[in-house]
């Protein structure tokens, strides 16, 4: 019985918690409106820091619950040129930056809406749970004094009552407290996230059901662009060929992003405009053209006309409302009529409808219509994502490349790369030749003389002939240090010699930056693969050292699935730009012809990460290298 | 005193022969791929031993790799690497043993006999000889410390590096040798590596410092 003298106790310190909420709702109202209503936005920590003792306040009251919120930031670092940074924007003081990242962080923390959640509801709440005992012993004891002596069992019982239920509404107030103010409770939070799911899921596909309204009206106009065609206006469709690309495009995107689906692009690239003639007219197909406008005009419509694609588009514009709407149907539609079913018996019987509309078979019988609605929503639920990787699926089935358009498109691109790499061959092998010619060349012409004149010296002037022996062999010196320079570049020593690895090794050792290689490679790429990542890797490493301002690079080699990646890393700045510089370009092009890729990632700020990706084989391990497996530290 | 040369350029190994021979050296012996070398290394036990990097059959760094096995084998065995190319990845296994008698320089620098017979009778007394370009090569990094130094000192330890007495560095620099010994003592004390009399130690203590510090 002790026990409820101190739970009354502890109820009205919880009341009082109560009416400070209560106090605490009225200063935010009052700092809130002018501080988002007037773009006062410093007034706006205030009531958060406010807020923030009081609910740690009720934290301790409430059995010590651990505080939820996130670390504060830590307050803004100048630039080097002195001002602050926040966002995209700089400022001359730190005010702004501070404020606004101590915004950020309070708007931020889901905690912060909890607590405001708290805010809302605790003056009731805990004001009921709180004063409730002690208002029951308080009044069952004025009832008992003053109200007669018939009333005197009546306000005894009261008392009890209250001293009866306190210690059960000092539990209940607290495990409220606790789900509001306490760490999120995780059994809670997966159902929610479950239903949530079913929902954006379920939303999903009620939007792919929308969009089939657009496939019949592209259909339509397909058709009617495909009947002026036929009666001669020619013009119209390539242009709702383009409309209908770009449906089909954000369809495809779709199907990726929601359905998990990824699905190619599958048009052929439109045709540039064509070499003219030498009688000044432009040739497509049999037909020869004046004008570009109309060259071009043509040339679009023989583009659209002869791309299986298109045929394939309108195809599916057609289709897609029969198939795709019957998986909508097949999912949302179950949810849809589960939930009449569920509801419309109900309404009928209250709203006391004579004849209930057919939309409810059941509405006679709601128990039966009750179970029919509810699993019908639950079937309905459960088959949503099924419904939506289906709908991907079909959606690639003719939305997709097919075989001979994929083939096509790998022809082009490696065209294309086959291109690059012959004129980068090219280029390479004129750069040599003009290193020879300027360099070692000459140098062995000027030897060649020399020595004919001390052919000539050496029986007459003997002093004369050894000073032109020395600058011979100064020659030859020098000639040797060109050609050593241009193996270098052509095909450096290490990795003709030891392979990639420890080619980038000895590249290491003359960076001006630290630099780790690390590796997990069993074996050796071919040469020129070899060869395309070390050039590649050397390009990396000098745009380090010239912009990252970095203070530790690493440079990591793997191997996975038939594809040798290369990752280098800096400490740097960061803020790289891919759009600006040709050195990105070169080392994709350089990768290109092995079909590899380059990736760039960096955020202003750094750091930098540079991604090499490139399909090979790996030839049986050697055992030549004395450093061998392993990382180690230049 | 014998010596076991491999070359796999016909008129560069003859060349090398003559040009040892007159210099009073006897060629045990010439061979010209790295199997025959390391074969010849093991059993001649010369006193030096003069390789090219690249050799036949797989025209890598087979002369090293023999060399460095040689080495293995047998502690300090007196070898002079040559090649048409210096890395300082190279000159860092070359040194790693730390047991001296290494030397590694261009193939260039057989051009001047005197100075080429004065490495190889270096590395045979179990002394040191880099190629100036791989010193440079450390030199280009750009270290802090070594910034600190007047480009006298520079010069020294550039030549200290390279293998070199004080008195040789007295006489390269026209410096007499106990102007070069102060020199030296102030490069050790900038660079706070213990000071040494023993050329080799004092050699690998600065390749260790220029390689190891950044």
């Amino acid at each position: 019985m002790r026990r409820g003298p101190h739970a009354l106790a502890g109820g009205l310190l919880r009341g009082c918690l109560a009416i400070v909420s209560a106090v605490l709702l009225v200063a935010h109202l009052v700092l809130f409106v002018p501080g988002l209503g007037l773009g006062l936005v410093f007034l706006l920590p205030w009531p958060m820091a406010m807020m923030r003792r009081v609910t740690d306040a009720a934290r301790r009251a409430c059995g010590d619950l651990p505080r939820p919120y996130r670390d504060r930031p830590a307050p803004p670092e100048p630039e080097p040129d002195g001002r602050f940074r926040h966002d995209r924007v700089l400022y001359r003081s730190a005010f702004w930056p501070r404020q606004l990242g101590y915004l950020n962080w309070v708007l931020g923390d889901p905690a912060t809406w909890r607590d405001v959640g708290w805010m809302l509801t605790n003056p009731v709440v805990g004001g009921v749970l709180g004063f409730g005992p002690a208002a029951l012993v308080v009044g069952g004891l004025a009832v008992a004094t003053g109200a007669g002596p018939w009333w005197i069992p009546v306000g005894l019982a009261m008392v009890v009552l209250g001293v009866l239920v306190a210690p059960a509404a000092v539990r209940a107030h607290d495990s409220w407290t606790r789900r509001l103010l306490g760490p999120p409770q995780p059994t809670f939070r997966s159902v929610k996230v479950w239903l949530g799911e079913r929902f954006v899921t379920l939303a999903k596909l009620l939007a792919l059901g929308g969009l089939t309204v657009v496939s019949v009206a592209l259909a339509g106009i397909s058709v009617l662009a495909l009947a002026l065609f036929c009666v001669g206006i020619v013009g119209a469709l390539p242009e709702f060929a383009t409309v209908t690309r770009q449906f089909t495009a954000t369809r495809r995107r779709l199907a990726e992003q929601w359905s998990g689906v990824p699905i190619q692009t599958p048009y052929r690239p439109e045709p540039p405009l064509p070499q003219r003639r030498p009688d000044g007219l432009y040739e497509v197909g049999d037909q020869l053209y004046k004008s570009k406008g109309w060259t071009r005009f043509f040339q679009r419509i023989d583009w659209v006309w002869h791309d299986p694609a298109t045929w394939r588009d309108l195809l599916w514009t057609a289709t897609d409302p029969i198939v795709g709407g019957a998986l909508v149907a097949a999912s949302v539609g179950a949810v849809a009529y589960g939930l009449a079913e569920l509801t419309v018996p109900a309404l009928v019987r209250l709203a006391r409808v004579e004849d209930p509309p057919r939309l409810a078979f059941l509405a006679d019988r709601p128990v039966l219509a009750l179970l029919a609605g509810l699993s019908m929503v639950v079937a309905g639920a459960l088959f949503a994502p099924t419904a939506l990787r289906l709908h991907g699926r079909w959606t690639a089935v003719l939305l997709a490349p097919t075989a001979k358009a994929r083939l096509a498109s790998r022809v082009e691109q490696l065209t294309v790369s086959r291109d690059d790499a012959t004129s980068a061959q090219a280029a390479e092998l004129r750069r040599i030749e003009r290193d020879l010619h300027d360099g070692a060349q000459g140098r062995l012409v000027a030897v060649g003389l020399a020595l004919g004149a001390v052919e000539a010296l050496i029986d007459t002037d003997p002093a004369a002939a050894r000073r032109l022996v020395a600058d011979a062999r100064e020659s030859t010196a020098r000639a040797l240090a060109e050609l050593r320079d241009l193996v270098r570049g052509v095909r450096p020593p290490v990795l003709a010699e030891r392979g990639l690895v420890e080619a980038v090794r000895a590249l290491a050792l003359d960076s001006p930056v630290p630099v780790t290689v690390s590796t997990d490679l069993v074996g050796r790429p071919a040469e020129p693969v070899e060869a395309a990542v070390y050039f590649v890797v050397s390009e990396a490493l000098v745009n380090t050292a010239k912009h990252a301002a970095a203070t530790q690079v690493s440079i990591v080699f793997g191997y996975a699935d038939g594809l040798l990646t290369t990752r280098i890393a800096d400490d740097g700045r960061g803020g790289a730009d891919p759009a600006l510089g040709s050195g990105l370009r070169g080392m994709r092009h350089r990768l290109a012809a092995f079909d590899g890729t380059v990736r760039l990632v960096s955020p202003v700020g750094g750091p930098t990460t540079v991604t090499l990706e490139v399909p090979c084989a790996l030839s049986s391990p050697r055992t030549s290298t004395s450093s061998g497996k392993g990382s180690s530290s230049c | 005193m014998r010596v076991v040369l491999a070359e796999d350029l016909y008129l560069l190994r003859e060349g090398l022969k003559q040009l040892l021979t007159a210099h009073g050296f006897e060629i045990v012996a010439a061979v010209d791929n790295g199997p025959d070398l390391l074969r010849a290394l093991l059993a001649e036990r010369p006193d030096v031993a003069v390789v090219d990097v690249r050799l036949p059959p797989t025209q890598t760094d087979e002369g090293l790799q023999a060399a460095l096995a040689a080495r293995r084998a047998v502690p300090g065995l007196p070898v002079l690497v040559l090649s048409q190319h210096v890395e300082r990845l190279y000159a860092r296994e070359l040194l790693a043993d730390g047991t001296g008698g290494v030397g590694y320089l261009l193939k260039d620098r057989v051009f001047n006999a005197d100075q080429f017979v004065d490495a190889v009778r270096r590395v045979a007394a179990g002394g040191t000889a880099m190629d100036p370009d791989v010193i440079a090569k450390l030199f280009a990094r750009g270290d802090h410390n070594v910034g600190r130094l007047t480009p006298r000192e520079r010069e020294v330890l550039e030549l200290m590096a390279e293998g070199r007495s004080n008195a040789a560095i007295g006489q390269r620099l026209f410096l007499s040798e106990s102007a070069v010994g102060k020199h030296t003592a102030n490069i050790f004390g900038k660079l706070g590596l213990t000071a040494s009399d023993d050329d080799n130690r004092r050699v690998l203590a600065v390749l260790a410092y220029l390689d190891g510090a950044r």
